[in-house]
């Protein structure tokens, strides 16, 4: 097909001789030679026009297929509180129930506590077994001695449970388990340790002003009736003095730990 | 030779095209709100899209790549009317070719003015991405070579067409017929778009927002003349490239400027969050820390945690407590309280937070008025949900209670 315009034959620049010789073809040729480069041309427009509009459209399919689809499992993981490995059905179960009695759980309304009868009922275990259950929180624990016949802290047992209950982490429940060393009555005991656990809650109190306290702290005086603790928890943080360290001197004591567990 | 440079014209306009269709089409793919491989290639037809991070992928997330964010979502992704434009320059050289027409003066001059479109525009986000992005995006490496090899051979056209024109006809319609170009893929892609509105409203509301430990830091000053802007928090971990990302788009917006921002503080590092199986990002803890010490300082202390992720990330690989002494070192207000148990209490209770609220172990996360921005729309939907969230109702006064109906 013969082009409108003739291509330049013209052997030397610049002068009037030399520009090519062009010409346009007039009439219907004209008009009719123009076309295909006109039809390329709307080609390209619609190439232009038509992908950007089918790719938008594929997306939006895309989208409304997404909408429509049954809602998958979320493939990442929603921020939930600790879940230490020892938290084993079997110690879920008691500190459930431990909870649930404690008033802690199920919107129970706050710190209530449990008595000695309480804890052995509702934990079901051996003093020993249930001593067990804590020993995987060593690094956690604390353990706060107090001086005989005695429910006051000192600097060094306020140092302790700052300690452990500044290092919260992500767990749910603060454990305040306190004890009697066996002299005196049962029931002085019972008070003694009940007493000592209100000392730990009230500094916690006193120290923080902690909206969640009551959700989270747990308490239990056992007195001098249930799960004495032995030598082996020698070994773990406590205030007081270094060397002593007997049973009896152990067990004047509140126990305190966060419960990295899930419930 | 005259005939030679016009092809070219053609060819080069051609690959121009085959370049911006690409980046348009990675532009689209992304509508669905979706994560998807970029063409980050010189031969995208060829090398299969990749989901990996690279200069393309910034390039295509930043806020230069598309205009009018707010009224469309994504907005109009600059390829288009790239593309568009090649269209144009490759008709107009075919109709210049099959017709001669190159050698007429008139002719001649306008294709190398309208090159000079695609040429100064490819100059001006080079610039942009070179400087401000930093990134060296192919695809657009393609585009800007298109545009400066089309611009010379329509220069080289223009210096030897010598021959006077008869009629200035074709030069008075090609820019209407340029316009037409640019405009019906504009439309079409706009009259394509799926609707939003589902999300405009955010992705449903934090069950427990309220800040009752004092753990958010605030990320700006109070609007100037008082005017609160609109409460929003970024779950964020300081050392996150997402969450600098984040904040980059949301101070591009100039969004960020109605909204009242804090900060709550999300490290995605094991030395402190239990949530996290291993340190994704070493050193975010000592970082968070840093910021909650001295909320006042933690504007700047964030600033300088962005410009500087992988530095405090590989010095704390190196070194355990590398991060710690560096933010030290760079803020003495800190020090002393970086690694306190103080310190380490807030980052927990910040962490419970998003326990208490169910939220997702990601960063970033934006939560404006309490309605969470649905995560698929923090990038390139940045601007248009935000916008629309903005022009929500305030939470308060969503609904009005019928006892604050004014007596008959």
């Amino acid at each position: 097909m013969k082009p409108p315009y003739d291509t330049p034959s013209a052997p030397g620049p610049n002068t009037p001789s030399a520009q090519p010789a062009v010409h346009r073809p007039s009439g219907a040729a004209g008009v009719l030679s123009a076309v295909p480069g006109v039809l390329l041309g709307v080609l390209l427009l619609l190439v232009c026009t038509a992908l950007p509009a089918f790719w938008v459209q594929r997306a939006g399919a895309r989208m409304r297929a997404l909408e429509a689809a049954p809602s998958a499992p979320p493939a990442v993981a929603t921020a939930q509180a600790a879940n230490a490995d020892y938290c084993t059905p079997e110690l879920k179960a008691v500190l459930r129930r431990v909870l649930q009695s404690c008033g802690l759980l199920e919107g129970g309304g706050g710190v209530r506590g449990c008595q000695p009868a309480d804890a052995r009922q509702v934990a079901s275990l051996a003093g020993a077994d249930f001593n067990a259950l804590f020993l995987p929180m060593a690094e956690r624990a604390g353990v706060v001695q107090f001086d005989r016949d005695s429910a006051a802290l000192d600097a060094s047992d306020d140092a302790l449970i700052d300690r452990v209950f500044a290092d919260q982490q992500g767990a749910s429940y603060f454990f305040v388990v306190a004890r009697s060393s066996p002299e005196g009555s049962v029931q002085h005991n019972r008070q003694l340790s009940e007493a000592r656990a209100s000392a730990v809650l009230e500094h916690l109190r006193q120290r923080y002003n902690d909206p969640d306290l009551d959700r989270e702290v747990g308490l239990l005086w056992l007195g001098e009736e249930f799960a004495q603790l032995d030598e082996q928890f020698c070994a773990w943080q406590r205030s007081g003095e270094a060397g002593a360290c007997r049973t009896q001197e152990l067990n004047r004591s509140a126990f305190v730990t966060w419960i990295d567990c899930q419930l | 030779m005259i005939r030679i440079a016009a092809v070219a014209t053609v060819v080069i306009a051609l690959a121009g095209l085959f370049f911006a269709s690409y980046a348009t089409l990675d532009f689209a793919e992304h509508l669905d709100r979706q994560v998807h491989g970029i063409h980050c290639s010189f031969l995208p037809g060829v090398q299969e899209a990749t989901a990996e991070s690279s200069d393309c992928q910034v390039t295509l997330m930043s806020r230069y790549s598309s205009v009018l964010r707010t009224q469309v979502w994504g907005g109009i992704p600059i390829s288009l009317p790239g593309m568009a434009l090649f269209g144009f320059l490759a008709s107009w050289g075919i109709w210049l070719v099959w017709t001669g027409g190159y050698h007429r003066r008139a002719l001649a001059r306008f294709t190398l003015l309208a090159w000079t479109v695609p040429a100064l525009t490819s100059a001006f986000m080079g610039y942009l991405a070179w400087v401000e992005l930093d990134a060296a995006c192919k695809l657009c490496i393609g585009i800007y070579a298109s545009s400066f090899l089309g611009l010379a051979a329509a220069a080289w056209m223009a210096l030897r067409a010598e021959v006077p024109a008869t009629s200035l006809r074709p030069v008075q319609l090609a820019p209407p017929i340029a316009f037409v170009f640019l405009l019906l893929p504009i439309g079409g892609y706009v009259a394509a778009m799926p609707s939003y509105a589902a999300y405009e409203a955010g992705c449903g509301p934090l069950p427990a927002p309220e800040d009752r430990y004092g753990v958010f830091v605030p990320l700006n000053a109070p609007a100037a003349g008082g005017a609160a802007g609109r409460e929003a928090v970024e779950v964020l971990d300081p050392l996150c490239p997402s969450c600098r990302g984040l904040e980059g788009r949301l101070a591009a917006s100039g969004l960020d400027a109605e909204l009242q921002r804090s900060a709550l503080l999300f490290p995605l590092d094991d030395a402190c969050n239990w949530m996290v199986t291993s340190a994704m990002h070493p050193g975010a803890c000592a970082v968070s820390e840093a910021m909650l010490c001295e909320p006042e300082q933690a504007r700047a202390i964030l600033d300088w945690a962005f410009e500087h992720q992988s530095a405090i990330m590989q010095a704390e690989r190196a070194t355990a407590g590398a991060a710690a002494r560096m933010v030290t070192e760079l803020f003495p207000a800190v020090r002393g309280c970086v690694g306190s148990a103080r310190a380490r209490t807030r980052l927990h209770r910040g962490l419970r937070w998003a326990v208490a609220n169910q939220l997702p172990v990601l960063t970033p996360q934006l939560f404006v008025d309490g309605q969470k921005v649905c995560a698929e729309d923090t990038d390139l939907g940045l601007e248009y949900t935000l916008t629309r969230m903005l022009q929500s109702p305030p939470r308060g006064e969503r609904v009005a209670s019928p006892n604050t109906e004014p007596a008959p």
